[in-house]
């Protein structure tokens, strides 16, 4: 029993992380804009779909096309924002969220025209080979050098995002948005662009994950956004949405107890974990880990 | 004019079984419309009336499948019997969700009626024992209508399409009824009064949280009972037939309509089916996957929340204008004011 512990962790450390990078997407604009952006989970499909097309249609080498990638779904969510989202700032909350619904389904299923419901195996010859060797081993663990990439990139990217937002000045326009709307802008903050710049963060962040993740499993399709989406946001709850940190140990907290509950309770709910630990945090801790209290805005 | 017109078509409508080339495929695809005309009368309730996004509805319709299907299988109940235990039933998870959740707010708890409804699927698909997982639920018994305590010979087996369209045209008939009085009772105006300003609401007296249980409760059960009916109408139930595209798709009936309108829902009911039937028909000859027909009800949802929000029933913004009442008085206060106020904005 107990020696499954040790890989099962790392396993589900390796999907932590994961689940945190999309959910600080979440989380970020859920912060700016109060709207829970059901599209994000499309976005990190595309960013998957996107790295993929530009290695085997373009032929670039393989970290190129993750940074392209994650510049292409960048852009993809300012145009989202735009198209979606901005034209309804004012409209009741409802529609807005009706609204990302839409896109989140529209998303998908364009994905489906454009490449096909069927899963597609990751370009592997594109692939550096070291990432599939073994980088570490301790009696029953391994640990590829995939895994070892996957985690030194997002520890990064987690070390970015946190110097983006406390140290720059578009960082503290973020924070100040959250705050108060009305008031970053009468200190001369142009909302818009902080929010387009939040989404673009965001994108950046669920295609890196998109990417990292169907390398891991060496499959990606159309769907694959749906869960990923909801167990982030899950993760983002967890965590306290709204709070960056939050999404971050919320992430990990999320991706060790699938794993662990895989493993020693059921595989059969595994899905089921992100369910139950979302209703079960909205129930009894709606302001999350590390969120601020939750004002009743309903 | 236009009460004449609804008639003459309920009179077509109703008379269509009896003709000699009414086809079960057009029946069919009629009994459907309805069952979904059911579900988004019922879904109608919680966004509708009382502005809270539900995204789980779909989890009542399966409870109410499930439990007509398995009392069936496992009990032989009858139809008529079972309608009030999955109304029941599915009220009774409603009031369990609902009372917890209903004092978040509106994201919140969208996300935890998407929650419920996974989760639902995963019960469904996993307990083997109850539900025979992702074989489905076969072998189950058509309605029978028996009076035979009335008269020996009074048995009828619902064979075939015709007595559903009727049974389906009854329970559209009585939901809208059922609804359209709640919709001007004490009941109906607390949740409007919710939907359009709680703080409002709650001062005067309307305590929120039970009124949104009830409004969610009574969405549940009828959501189940679209569900009894369905299992006992098709005669085979799989967890794959209540994912969250089914929500997806009732909601869009819903915001096709117009928020808020019982009309709307008929009608959004009426337009989505028949276009999933015609795309459905279409998409395989373009060369595409049929499932790729929710890219257009994507869009669809995106283009009316942009740019007809009301819908195309516009019950909520007009309301107010039809009122001959409202009407005069607006039209008195800007002849005082000299037409300087714009009472509604």
């Amino acid at each position: 029993m107990l020696d499954q512990l040790l890989p099962q962790l790392v396993n589900g450390l390796t999907l932590g992380v994961i689940y945190a990078m999309i959910a600080v997407g979440y989380t970020m604009v859920y912060g700016v804009i109060e709207l829970i952006n059901f599209a994000h989970g499309e976005i990190y499909m595309f960013g998957a779909f996107f790295c993929v097309m530009f290695i085997s249609v373009f032929g670039v080498p393989f970290y190129l096309a993750i940074v392209l990638s994650m510049s292409c779904c960048a852009i993809m969510g300012i145009l989202l924002d735009i198209v979606a989202y901005r034209p309804l700032r004012n409209a009741p909350r409802l529609a807005a969220l009706i609204t990302a619904i839409g896109m989140s389904i529209f998303l998908q299923n364009l994905a489906m025209v454009i490449w096909g419901s069927r899963p597609l195996p990751f370009v592997q010859d594109a692939v550096p080979a070291y990432l599939n060797e073994t980088a570490f081993s301790m009696g029953e663990v391994y640990l590829t050098w995939l895994q070892v990439f996957i985690f030194a990139v997002t520890i990064a990217m987690m070390f970015g995002l946190f110097f983006i937002i406390t140290y720059t000045k578009i960082g503290t326009a973020m924070r100040a948005l959250a705050q108060n709307k009305t008031a970053a802008a009468l200190m001369g903050i142009n909302v818009n662009f902080v929010i387009s710049f939040t989404f673009a963060l965001g994108s950046a962040f669920g295609a890196m994950a998109g990417i990292l993740v169907s390398v891991y499993y060496n499959t990606l399709y159309p769907t694959m956004g749906y869960m990923a989406g909801v167990k982030a946001f899950a993760a983002a709850v967890l965590g306290g949405i709204g709070s960056v940190p939050g999404a971050m140990l919320g992430g990990l907290v999320l991706g060790v107890a699938e794993a662990l509950g895989a493993g020693y309770v059921s595989s059969l709910y595994r899905d089921g974990v992100a369910y139950a630990v979302m209703i079960a945090v909205i129930l009894f801790k709606p302001s999350g880990l590390l969120g601020k209290s939750v004002v009743d805005k309903a | 004019m236009q009460r004449k017109l609804f008639f003459v078509f309920l009179i077509a409508a109703l008379a269509y079984p009896l003709m000699p080339l009414s086809s079960d495929y057009v029946l069919h695809v009629m009994t459907l419309i309805m069952v979904y005309m059911v579900l988004a009368m019922g879904l109608n309730i919680v966004p509708g009336f009382c502005g809270l996004l539900d995204l789980g509805y779909v989890g009542f319709f399966g409870i109410g499948a499930y439990t007509s299907g398995l009392l069936t299988v496992h009990y032989g109940m009858s139809f008529w019997l079972i309608v009030p235990l999955a109304a029941a039933n599915g009220a009774m998870w409603g009031v369990l969700l609902g009372a917890p959740t209903l004092r978040l707010t509106g994201d919140y708890f969208a996300i935890v009626t998407f929650g419920f409804s996974e989760l639902v699927v995963l019960f469904l698909t996993n307990e083997i024992w109850l539900t025979r997982g992702p074989l489905g639920l076969p072998g189950i018994e058509p309605v029978s209508l028996d009076l035979s305590f009335l008269n020996p010979d009074w048995f009828w087996y619902f064979d075939g399409e015709p007595p559903y369209f009727y049974l389906a045209i009854f329970l559209v008939a009585a939901v809208y009824f059922l609804l359209k009085r709640v919709e001007d009772s004490r009941l109906g105006r607390a949740w409007f009064a919710i939907r359009e300003d709680p703080m409002a609401a709650a001062s005067c007296g309307v305590n929120i949280l039970n009124y949104k249980v009830i409004a969610f409760a009574i969405s549940a059960a009828i959501g189940a009972v679209g569900g009894s009916f369905y299992a006992r109408w098709y005669l085979f139930l799989s967890p794959d037939m209540f994912k969250f595209w089914e929500s997806f798709l009732v909601l869009c009936m819903v915001v096709l309509g117009g928020l808020g309108n019982l009309r709307g829902a008929l009608f959004g009911a009426v337009i989505m089916v028949s276009m999933g039937e015609v795309l459905r028909e279409i998409l395989p000859a373009l060369g595409l996957p049929p499932e790729v027909r929710f890219l257009v009800y994507g869009l669809l949802m995106v283009l009316i929340m942009r740019f007809k929000p009301a819908g195309f029933f516009p019950a909520i913004a007009s309301s107010g204008k039809t009122n001959p009442m409202l009407v005069a008085l607006e039209k008195r206060i800007c002849e005082t004011h000299g037409g300087a106020s714009g009472s509604d904005s």
